[in-house]
């Protein structure tokens, strides 16, 4: 009794062993070596984060860990071990109730057709046997710990009846109901808003210090893993290219292909500075797995040697590359084309011109409507605003806040209620021409749906450049030659279907069939947020050349603020369809600023930055129909003018407007987002 | 690691199989039309109910009429009803229903109630009040099967295209401004085929089906012509004594079914741009 005691003891604290991990899932092609001998160790109580982009095989970790790999996977470790329990031989066993599992996507993660109390309840009657009621007691505990505002009314409520924020916490709840001690997080907080992202992560902070939860933290940002874990493994192509502790690997890396990651990604804090750094070239065929490091093509600094088998080497913080001593003070190289310096802010007028442009959308059917109990939404409400030719603005906001529906209006894609819209100074219908649709063109965000699966490269870019009537039949095919070279793409693409390119070729594509009726306008819906962070550089710096060499003008949106700073020369900030803010993007990236913008950055989770606390989530009833928009969130709330007197539009200088009651002094004497100021960016 | 090529499995497609059957069955029954072993009509009283035997392979019915030679002769116009009436359901069909889908309001309410109300009455209920009026005939036959099956494929393409209708490529095309007929035709239809012809094998069966029925309530072809179903319907009544007199058109009405749903399912897969290989994945 004592001895087993003992050794359950002993065992409990090893924590999670992966030792030499490998997966190989059967293609046509032969076996895809997913992964390749992965070790990774996470301590009782620990936080590890597993960092990589798209087909590391992150999530093949998490799948070999549950065992949940397909019956035709080839899986082979030496030991995969959770508290001294083999995982190998039993993962089932435990799934669910000493491993928690919380997922990306929880609107699928969760069961539309049952109330959250049954699906919270059923993990405890299934793992610990408790009868129902206690159960659903213990649920309303676990909702309640999570940080949902009444527990009680939240168990009988439907998973589309919450928001993204509160099901996500509900997908928390769920993975706790067993009491696991290691909880596994799929990219918990990608499907989420910054506010929102910055909220579950203290969350989940706050359970670990509550409870002592041991986290495996799988994700592709490196701004959450910085602010979340003790440890980090970089992941590129199955095997582990660094490993150690997190402030360690994230800034002080060694290895090329963390380096060049740090690189590649946009960040606000270094704003408007030139290129970004992307990775060239892409993933490693898997079935073909490389002996030597696999990272060689890609890496800048690759020589002789590297096609050795590398190790992981050091101790705390470990390597897998023989070169990383070597190349230590060597800088990332950068792409030194030159910048052409912005045009000039020309004299001509504004490219697109929108005056108080507004729409809502009603929800319920021709009954409802008649009857007057459709719903109402203001998706746009009154927004005036200029692009100027060659001028890139940005169009921040959380998701529902009316970005991509502006996006539309001044495209007329969508016809507007109010406003008028004006093109090169010209008044625009609501039935535009095709002298304007030839001159305003969309890029969007998933390149996966963005292309027609069924024509190639060549039909998709020939379709727009017929339909324009660009150049005479005979010179379409040069046409096509010369869109794929303006996107950097090679010729023979052309005869390729959409799924025979990888996803920032596909968005080329896109932007090229944009680019074909040579436009002055380009709306860039959420252009680059499905890439991977070495592709989205590319893309970025091939936007960026583009509206150099072109001219063109861009109206940028994102709920990426790095993206954004890097980008765009003017930021917009909307919330609930109004423009909150509005200037040069130093001016906006720097207090003074609309307490919304102060949420939105200071909730960005970024490599390196302090962590400061984040304001309390305020609930407030919503404000009066004329009183601020943001009223009832807003965490410098002053009274009851917010609620009931529409907030006036203040000029903080020229140019930078905030449309907010709290005098400009006031809000100019908030710290830095980045609260250093001794070293704050340079404007 | 070396990597091992999976074994794969040899099955012949079911294109190619289904498209050998079907060849093999409209060639037997286009060559009926012209000649057969025996005269399809005449009668030989002597012969009468005789089983399958190498000198009458399916065996004679009640009037001594060579049953192979009938169902060679009939098999026309089986096709001719199955084939004919796909073709007409899809003329009609897939550009109402890509219409419907396209313009939301008056239009689709119009096509949509319009099609409730031809679906809410029973297909042979339908078939009926078309032949019902006017003498039979093989055209009118298949313009009436045609008809009935015109609100599925017109549903069946609505939703298909409203699903399309949202993609971004669609959007694209919306923003160059495009109208109706070039989204249609270029976006739309192309993504719409797979479930469509699958449907369409599907519908091609039930049509030969509808029409047989017809045929055996006496709306469709009159005796002595030989369609499957009428051979059917008239071998009811010997099913104990002679059941080659309804196996035998039956058999053969099942081999081109499943063939032609052979084809149907082949087609879709071939069609899929997704199978012809992922080449330069980077």
């Amino acid at each position: 009794m004592l001895d087993s005691g003992l050794t359950n003891a002993t065992t409990a604290r090893q924590g999670l062993v992966v030792e030499t991990l490998s997966v190989a899932f059967p293609s046509r092609a032969g076996w895809l070596q997913a992964l390749d001998a992965v070790s990774l160790e996470i301590p009782p109580g620990g936080v590890l984060g597993l960092v990589g982009e798209s087909g590391s095989g992150k999530s093949t970790v998490l799948l070999a860990l549950l065992g949940l790999l397909p019956e035709s996977a080839r899986l082979g470790a030496e030991r995969l071990a959770w508290g001294g329990h083999d995982l190998l031989r039993d993962a089932a066993s435990q799934r669910g109730r000493r491993l928690g599992m919380v997922f990306q996507d929880t609107a699928a993660a969760l069961n539309p057709a049952l109330t959250v109390g049954a699906q919270l309840a059923e993990p405890m009657r299934v793992h610990t046997g408790l009868l129902p009621r206690q159960a659903w007691a213990r649920g309303v505990e676990l909702l309640a710990e999570t940080g949902l505002p009444r527990p009680q009314e939240v168990m009988w409520g439907y998973p589309h009846q919450l928001s993204g924020g509160m099901k996500q916490r509900v997908g928390i709840a769920i993975a706790l109901a067993a009491e696991p001690d290691l909880l596994l997080l799929d990219e918990p907080t990608t499907a989420l808003d910054v506010t929102i992202e910055a909220q579950i992560l203290a969350l989940l902070d706050q359970l670990r210090a509550s409870r002592g939860l041991s986290m495996l933290l799988v994700s592709h940002n490196l701004g959450i893993v910085d602010r979340l874990c003790d440890r980090v493994s970089v992941l590129y192509a199955g095997r582990v290219a660094e490993t150690g502790p997190a402030g360690a690997v994230l800034r002080r890396s060694e290895h090329p292909y963390t380096r060049g990651l740090l690189a590649a990604l946009p960040r606000p804090d270094r704003s408007h500075v030139g290129r970004l750094a992307p990775i060239p070239g892409g993933l490693p065929d898997l079935t073909l797995p490389d002996p030597g490091c696999n990272f060689r093509p890609r890496c800048p600094f690759a020589e002789p040697g590297c096609e050795q088998p590398q190790s992981l080497a050091g101790s705390a913080h470990r390597v897998a590359c023989h070169r990383a001593e070597a190349i230590a003070g060597q800088p990332w190289p950068v792409d030194t084309t030159p910048v052409a310096s912005p045009s000039a802010p020309s004299v001509a007028g504004p490219v697109v011109e929108a005056e108080g442009l507004s729409v809502s959308f009603r929800s319920g059917g021709w009954l409802a409507r008649t009857l007057g109990r459709g719903r109402s939404v203001q998706a746009v409400d009154g927004v005036s605003l200029q692009v100027y030719p060659g001028e890139v603005v940005g169009l921040v906001g959380e998701s529902g806040c009316g970005k991509s529906t502006l996006g539309r209006l001044l495209l007329r894609l969508i016809p507007a209620e109010a406003g008028t819209l004006r093109f090169a100074g010209r008044t625009v219908g609501s039935r535009p021409n095709l002298g304007f649709r030839r001159r305003a063109q969309i890029v969007f965000q998933n390149p996966d749906t963005s292309l027609n699966p069924r024509q190639t490269v060549a039909t998709i870019l020939g379709r727009a450049v017929r339909w324009f009537e660009m150049v005479e039949p005979h010179a379409i095919p040069a046409e096509i030659d010369r869109l794929l070279d303006l996107v950097q793409l090679p010729r023979r693409y052309a005869g390729r279907f959409p799924h025979q390119l990888s996803g920032g070729e596909k968005q080329r594509v896109g932007i090229a069939r944009a680019l074909a009726s040579k436009p002055d306008f380009l709306v860039c819906d959420e252009a680059v947020s499905a890439l991977d962070v070495s592709v989205q550089a590319a893309v970025l710096n091939l936007l960026r050349d583009l509206r150099d060499k072109l001219g063109v003008a861009f109206l940028f949106i994102s709920h990426d603020i790095g993206v954004i700073a890097h980008i765009a020369d003017r930021v917009i900030v909307m919330f609930h369809g109004r423009v909150m803010e509005q200037g040069r993007t130093a001016s906006v990236l720097h207090p003074p600023y609309h307490p919304y913008t102060e949420l939105l950055l200071s909730s960005v989770p970024l490599v390196g930055k302090p962590h400061i606390a984040i304001p309390a989530p305020v609930t407030r009833p919503p404000a009066e129909p004329g009183g601020c928009k943001f009223a009832a969130r807003c965490p410098r709330h002053l009274g009851p003018i917010c609620d009931t007197t529409p907030p006036p539009w203040q000029l903080a200088e020229a140019g930078h407007g905030i449309l907010c009651h709290i005098p400009v002094a006031d809000l100019a004497a908030v710290p830095h987002w980045l609260a250093r100021s001794e070293d704050g960016p340079t404007r | 690691m070396t990597a091992i090529a999976l074994p794969r499995l040899r099955t012949p497609s079911p294109l190619l199989l289904g498209g050998i059957v079907l060849a093999v069955v409209v060639a037997a029954c286009l060559v009926g039309t012209v000649v057969t072993p025996y005269d399809p009509t005449a009668f030989a009283v002597r012969a009468r109910l005789q089983p399958p035997s190498a000198l009458h392979l399916f065996g004679t019915d009640e009037f001594g009429r060579d049953v192979f030679s009938r169902v060679l002769a009939g098999g026309y116009l089986s096709l001719a009803t199955g084939f004919g009436a796909m073709v007409i359901s899809l003329a009609l069909g897939v550009p109402l229903g890509l219409l419907a889908a396209f313009h939301k309001g008056v239009v689709q309410e119009a096509i949509m109630r319009g099609v409730d109300l031809m679906i809410s009455l029973p297909p042979i209920l339908l078939g009926l009040l078309i032949l019902a009026v006017t003498p039979p005939g093989l055209l009118k036959t298949i313009a009436a099967v045609g008809l009935v099956y015109v609100p599925i494929l017109v549903r069946l393409t609505r939703a298909v295209a409203l699903g399309l209708l949202e993609e971004e490529f669609v959007q694209a095309a919306r923003a160059r401004g495009e109208g109706a007929v070039p989204i249609l035709w270029y976006e739309i239809l192309p993504n719409a085929w797979p479930p469509i012809i699958v449907e369409c094998g599907l519908r091609i069966t039930f049509a030969i089906l509808l029409g047989s029925a017809l045929s055996f309530l006496g709306l469709g072809p009159q005796p002595p012509a030989s369609e499957w179903g009428l051979m059917i319907a008239d071998g009811r009544g010997f099913l104990a004594q002679a059941p080659w007199l309804c196996l035998a058109p039956g058999l053969c009405l099942c081999m081109l079914l499943v063939s032609v749903n052979l084809v149907g399912e082949g087609l879709r897969e071939r069609l899929d741009p997704h199978s012809s290989g992922r080449g330069g994945h980077a």
